[in-house]
């Protein structure tokens, strides 16, 4: 039962992000990365983490792709021109070396030199609470950073954006 | 521990079945005799001219982006929140600490004219 | 249970679709959005290693790739715009020179 779910939620997930590479509108391929983005909040659930699954859904579905939306329709006048690529042999080259990596992969997961020790039954370490008394322990010094870092990320994105305010308004 | 949101899959699929099933049913059941009168996009009024690709002003960039860093606020002060009684004076230190330094970044903006409707 | 080799698996193909369309779109709002797409993967990843080995450590460290993740968007669109303005394209093969 779980294994099924798993298998379509993965399937609904890989087949958005193709959807979101292969679609020549900008709006459609952010529209097919917010349901790819739903697809790995559902597996979160899945992996017990209830948690990082909201936190998925309010910052990437909903703020993230909020701002990609943002600056398409910003940049809109670009739409509707063909996108010519001036490396044509870079296609398959890509998808070879992605196939590739895919099967590297899978060979090393599945054919391991050492066993993976199974799962254990988990605890519930996705609750909130527990979240918080290790982020405000042993992660307390990355927290603080993170908001230097976030301040920095406003203050570079104002001044980027705001560059050219003497003469017009873009 | 899947069944604990199987009332929320429900519910979403509930409301995506919704909109949908009539939508879907309307499109086999309809008659369809199209005249170019009934195609026209309003049965009264002007065309609408140009294109859908409006331009937005940037400014709207910038209220999106105030509101990404205030929404990444608030997936550190909810658990915060949630374990306030297990952790004490010093995480309430921390945490103001933490808004300190994203509110200047909003006084920043603020001062910059970041925020002016124009 | 699912066992934690399917989700790096899956990770794994998700993250390789966000390099191909790194490698292949020309248009820098895709590219990002592809770059968005392999930060996820990284994420998925970490979240099941963190069931594995039942720690929490790997859920926070999701929370600040998340973080990272926002303000990298943040400055990154900002920029996109900026050459949009002076470039009057989003194309990555017309943006090649370092003058505005």
């Amino acid at each position: 039962m779980e294994i099924a779910f798993f298998i379509i939620t993965a399937l609904l997930t890989i087949g958005a992000a193709v959807a979101m590479v292969l679609s020549h509108n900008a709006v459609h391929s952010a529209l097919w990365l917010v349901l790819n983005f739903f697809g790995v909040a559902v597996l979160y659930l899945l992996l017990n983490a209830p948690f990082l699954a909201m936190v998925q859904i309010t910052v990437y579905a909903g703020a993230i792709m909020v701002l990609f939306l943002f600056v398409i329709m910003l940049l809109g006048s670009e739409q509707g021109q063909e996108e010519v690529n001036g490396l044509p042999w870079q296609t398959p080259v890509a998808l070879v070396m992605g196939l590739l990596l895919v099967v590297m992969a899978g060979y090393a997961l599945f054919f391991p030199g050492t066993p993976v020790p199974t799962t254990q039954t988990p605890n519930e370490i996705g609750a909130p609470d527990i979240l918080a008394r290790k982020l405000f322990s042993t992660y307390l010094l990355p927290f603080e950073i993170t908001s230097v870092l976030l301040l920095v990320a406003l203050i570079g994105a104002v001044v980027l954006t705001m560059k050219s305010r003497e003469g017009d308004r873009v | 521990m899947l069944s604990n949101y199987a009332f929320i899959g429900i519910f979403a699929i509930a409301a995506i079945t919704f909109p949908l099933l009539p939508l879907i049913l309307s499109r086999f059941i309809r008659p369809r005799r199209p005249t170019p009168i009934k195609l026209s996009t309003y049965e009264c009024g002007l065309e609408a001219m140009g294109d859908i690709w409006v331009q937005f002003k940037v400014q709207y960039y910038l209220y999106a982006l105030a509101f990404v860093v205030f929404d990444i606020e608030t997936i550190y002060l909810y658990p915060w929140a949630v374990a306030y009684g297990q952790l004490g004076l010093f995480a309430l230190i921390e945490m103001a600490i933490f808004l300190l330094i994203l509110v200047a970044g909003l006084v920043y903006a603020w001062r910059k004219g970041a925020l002016e409707w124009i | 249970m699912v066992p934690t080799e399917y989700y790096v698996l899956l990770s794994t193909v998700l993250f390789t679709i966000g390099v191909i369309g790194v490698l292949t779109r020309r248009s820098a709002l895709v590219v990002f959005m592809s770059v968005e797409l392999m930060l996820n993967s990284a994420n998925l990843a970490l979240v099941a290693f963190s069931r594995q080995w039942n720690h929490v450590d790997g859920q926070i460290l999701t929370f600040f790739v998340i973080t990272v993740a926002a303000a990298e968007v943040a400055v990154g669109l900002a920029l996109l715009v900026g050459i949009f303005r002076t470039r009057r394209t989003t194309n990555v093969d017309e943006v090649n020179t370092m003058r505005g």
